[in-house]
């Protein structure tokens, strides 16, 4: 009973240890991440249970935006755009097919169109009150790329390091890769 | 050349002489015969020998002639192929109603045949399969340069008439979207209505090949253009007979027929064809010209087009592309060939049916078919999809994109170069429009015999666009109520005045605080009494519709009773060329006059330009390129892309008030019949008609659609009847068949407006203990500074006096009180020096 005793509490206090330690250790084993946002990404709004993944066409149109980042993916831009342009067919007020379409303009180095898209995906945001912080990291970071190719420095800098400093991870090298808003 | 009669003395020597003579004469009498005869011979061969000169040389001229015609259509563009102009894709989603899109028509429209659940055969591409409440249909691959789609086998359940969930076989994946092939909407012919999609030999199947040769011509490869054995027996067939029951020709004789000659019965006609088919095998191999043969042999009709071709018959008569063909589809566009108009599938089954039998019989014969196949093909229906007609729906919208594409696109180039267009058009929009515009003047005419004229000059004419306002797709239009009696598009290409449409460019040029406070605000009140104007033409005194004044009246009123007087006394505050000037950001392109009456909507604008402008409204602020197509192609190569741009061109706080406004112009004012006729959801619009209701406007919107009805004569005359009644009844038509009548969506207000609780008396700011409370939005910023208790007096004169200073203090006099004052203003510059 007492070896019992003594396995048992042994036991529960190993328990108690990971269960408080757990977390912390898990910290330090993502390092410099532990802190980081996590940016707004299409699959998870589609397995959310929020407003985006109950409405019907809002949810058709992100499908068509997760296929038209697939496309881009693959190197098919063409085909990439194509499905942008039917989530906005299906859903004009779907502000993450502009995200797309400016993600995939400055892909392309066309500055204007890209920030004309980010506008209004952002206009769009802001109706909706959707400018959190996850989602914000992506507009600098866009905006940054796109005014850096346009060839307003200082501006984009700004706008990359507000992006780097959120999410080092996705804007650490100053691009978002298709794979990375899917 | 001819004899000589000889002349002597007479007597009996003359007797001998004249025996001798006569003896002589008939020695020279048979050799002069003989010489004759060989004279005549020589003379025949001679003639014979030049009339063969002639014939040879005629001859020659003819065969040269044919084999430069032969070669110049054989090695030249041998096809004038029409270019062909497609809808925007559908897309299917849960949550979607089906019966709205109308899913079973868009399928059979598109070449979709339905097999029987119990028919206990595969699904192949092309095909559906309706349970109770399950659909499943075989996607067809969609061939782009660029955005190819896969086959793709969905089973749709449905729950009601909405689609509840899509699953794709064979492994049952859950999807989220699904695009539709796009529809057919029509095509730019040349002189010749040919429809034909070229195909090239090698994608032809080999089972197409034997049949269309088993009953046209089994020894194509064998003779060299003309059959004699075939002509023997034809020949023998049609003794027998009693009458022609067989023809004799060749595959290259029906193709030169085809390409350049008659279809007249004569023997000339038959030797010309014989001749030329002869140049054709010597100049050409057997597989070109059984590949043009298969591009060119007609097959039917759609409506008034001719189907050329086994590829244009395969995508009509089964809904896909000649690869996809089983034998007993080859067997019956064999079959059809003889006489497409009477072996038609759709109108004579039976007939057709029994020739692709024999057509299957000689294939089998010949030892092409194995039993097994043989026995399938026999026993498959005939199961061709459902005939598709032209509707001619679309050909303003046609016209339309013709001239929005590069000039390089000309006409000709379209006619003949095959090429495939995507528009944007949505067809079933198309539809609901044609039939809501055609059945709307229709009634009108019915309510007022006396706008109806036999002349289709003078009919009353109508147009309808329908535009998608975040991206400017055009998504339905027509330009008039008969595109065969009058082809000028009144959609794009008339001009006419504004009238009330006009009027929310004067109030979002009011409320717009991009350089400074603005001139007011949804809180505003604005004077409706009269007021003298100074023009040019003397003084102008507007006047409201029902020739009455109100007095005082809120800015929301105002707009929502489309009040003329306030109307252009809040222009003349603005400045008429800020309101010019926020009319042409919006969207408007005609030149606009600087003139006060340009408030009341004077200048000309065009029904798409008003389309454009309200779409910016609509798409918070972001003005759209209006456009009709996605991209063309041409084989497998992309030639012309549509860039889809944003230009953000007003505040979206902005934009939202303007909503906001002609969203009460729906729910309480002159579109107030719209609810009446149960359309339910976030609409907005307004209503505008001009002097002596000449032109008639509604222009209507939802978060997702923008659509502008205009009706009048195209030599202005009265229509007698109010905006509120004619165009908004036939936009409302329209858009319930479209959208259904619960609209979807919501107008969202962006966060730099913001609602307030205001006084509506006095448009002051309303806190606890005032009595009288509403809401209403404000830019960010420019929410009045006074409440309701009375801080602020004096006239409305007084402050309209007080306005260049109030919008510099960004503070509103909103409280009430009445002006009678008659103002007289001696124009805009009175008007200012009196504000100064």
């Amino acid at each position: 009973m007492v070896g019992f005793g003594v396995r048992s509490a042994s036991v529960l206090a190993s328990a108690l240890a990971v269960l408080l330690l757990g977390p912390s250790l898990s910290c330090v084993s993502d390092g410099a991440n532990s802190s980081e946002l996590a940016p707004v990404r299409i699959s998870g709004l589609l397995e959310g249970r929020g407003p985006d993944a109950r409405d019907a066409a809002r949810r058709a149109s992100l499908l068509l935006v997760d296929e038209g980042l697939d496309s881009d993916s693959r190197g098919l831009p063409r085909a990439a755009l194509a499905r942008y342009e039917r989530a906005i067919q299906v859903d004009a007020t779907n502000p993450y097919a502009y995200l797309a379409i400016a993600r995939h303009h400055v892909d392309a180095h066309d500055p204007t169109l890209a920030l004309q898209f980010l506008d209004h995906a952002e206009s769009l945001m802001r109706m909706r009150g959707d400018l959190r912080d996850a989602v914000q990291v992506h507009l600098f970071g866009l905006r940054g790329a796109a005014l850096y190719d346009s060839g307003r420095r200082p501006e984009a800098a700004e706008l990359l390091d507000r992006a780097r400093a959120l999410s080092p991870r996705i804007w650490g090298d100053g691009s978002l890769h298709p794979d990375e808003l899917r | 050349m001819g004899t000589r009669a000889t002349k002597g003395p007479a007597g009996p020597k003359r007797k001998t002489s004249a025996r001798k003579k006569a003896a002589r004469k008939r020695g020279r009498g048979d050799k002069s015969k003989a010489s004759l005869g060989a004279t005549v011979v020589w003379i025949g061969v001679r003639v014979l020998a030049v009339l063969a000169f002639i014939a040879g040389l005629t001859t020659a001229t003819g065969i040269i002639s044919m084999d430069r015609t032969v070669v110049a259509r054989f090695d030249g563009q041998r096809f004038v192929v029409p270019s062909k102009v497609y809808s925007a894709p559908g897309i299917l989603y849960p949550g979607l109603d089906a019966k709205l899109i109308d899913l079973r028509g868009t399928l059979a429209r598109s070449g979709y045949r339905e097999q029987k659940v119990t028919a206990g055969r595969p699904l192949r591409p092309g095909l559906y399969r309706w349970s109770k409440n399950r659909l499943r249909v075989y996607l067809r691959a969609f061939s782009h340069p660029t955005r190819p789609e896969p086959a793709r086998d969905i089973v749709i359940r449905f729950e009601g008439d909405l689609i509840a969930e899509m699953r794709e076989l064979p492994r049952s994946r859950e999807v989220g979207a699904v695009l539709l092939e796009p529809e057919l909407v029509g095509a730019y012919f040349g002189s010749a209505r040919e429809q034909r999609e070229l195909v090239k030999l090698e994608d032809v199947p080999r089972h197409l090949i034997d049949a269309v040769l088993a009953i046209e011509d089994r020894r194509f490869f064998s003779h060299h253009g003309v059959d004699l054995t075939r002509i023997g027996g034809a020949v023998l067939a049609n003794l027998r007979a009693g009458g022609v029951r067989q023809g004799g020709s060749t595959l290259t004789q029906q193709l030169v027929k085809n390409f350049f000659l008659t279809p007249e019965r004569t023997l000339r006609r038959k030797l010309n064809e014989a001749a030329m088919a002869l140049i054709v095998e010597a100049r050409y191999s057997k597989r070109q010209i059984l590949q043009s043969y298969l591009n060119e042999i007609y097959l039917g009709r759609r409506g008034a087009t001719s189907i050329r071709g086994v590829g244009e018959a395969t995508s009509y008569y089964f809904g896909k592309t000649v690869g996809g063909l089983v034998p007993a589809e080859s067997a019956l566009l064999a079959a059809i060939i003889q006489s497409p108009n009477r072996l038609s599938p759709h109108r004579n089954p039976k007939a057709v049916r029994k020739r692709r039998d024999l057509v299957l019989e000689l294939m089998r014969k010949q030892g092409k078919l194995e039993l097994d196949e043989f026995n399938l093909a026999r026993a498959t229906p005939l199961d061709v999809a459902a005939p598709i007609t032209e509707s001619g729906d679309a050909r303003y919208f046609l016209d339309l994109l013709r001239r929005q594409l590069p000039e390089a696109y000309d006409r000709k180039l379209l006619q003949s170069e095959g090429m495939h267009i995507y528009s944007t058009l949505n067809s079933r929009f198309q539809r609901a429009a044609v039939r809501a515009l055609v059945d709307g003047l229709e009634s009108i005419e019915r309510r007022k015999p006396e706008l109806v004229s036999d002349d289709p000059s003078k009919r009353l004419q109508g147009c309808l666009i329908a535009m998608r306002p975040q991206t400017g797709e055009i998504l339905a239009l027509v330009g008039g109520r008969s595109y065969g009696q009058s082809q000028f598009d009144r959609c794009t290409q008339a001009r006419r005045p504004a009238g009330s449409v006009f009027k929310p460019f004067i109030y979002l040029a009011a409320l717009e605080n991009r350089d400074g406070p603005p001139v007011a605000t949804l809180a505003s009140f604005l004077d409706d009494t009269p007021i003298e104007i100074e023009t040019r033409g003397g003084i102008w005194q507007p006047q409201n519709y029902d020739h009455k004044f109100r007095g005082r009246v809120s800015l929301r009123s105002a707009l929502e009773r489309s009040l003329n007087v306030p109307s252009v006394r809040l222009a003349l505050r603005v400045g008429i060329d800020r309101v010019a000037e926020m009319a042409t950001r919006m969207g408007v392109t005609s030149s606009l006059p600087l003139v006060p009456s340009l408030a009341l909507g004077t200048a000309e604008v065009s029904p798409m330009e008003i389309a454009r402008a309200y779409a910016t409204l609509a798409s918070g602020g972001v003005r759209p390129t209006p456009h009709t197509y996605e991209d063309l192609t041409s084989g497998n190569q992309t030639l012309e892309q549509r860039r889809l741009e944003l230009r953000q061109v007003i505040d979206p706080g902005l934009a939202h008030l303007g909503v906001s406004l002609l969203e009460g112009v729906v729910n309480h004012g002159t579109a107030r019949r719209l609810r009446a006729m149960g359309l339910r959801g976030p609409i907005a619009g307004k209503t505008g008609t001009t002097d002596d209701e000449r032109d008639l406007w509604f222009v209507g919107f939802t978060p997702e659609l923008v659509a502008v009805v205009w009706l009048g004569f195209d030599e202005p005359r009265s229509i007698g009847i109010s905006s509120s009644r004619g165009p908004l009844q036939i936009w409302a038509s329209f858009i319930e068949e479209a959208m259904g009548s619960e609209m979807r969506g919501l107008f969202v207000p962006p966060r730099t407006v913001e609602r307030l609780e205001i006084d509506p008396e006095s448009g002051a700011l309303a806190v606890s203990g005032c009595p009288r409370r509403a809401s209403e939005l404000f830019l960010s910023g420019t929410a009045p500074s006074e409440i309701c208790d009375g801080r602020w007096g004096g006239s409305v004169a007084g402050r309209e006096r007080d306005g260049h200073d109030a919008r510099r203090s960004g503070r509103f006099n909103n409280k009430n009180g009445k002006n009678d004052k008659e103002d007289k203003v001696g124009g805009i510059f009175g008007w200012l020096r009196e504000l100064l």
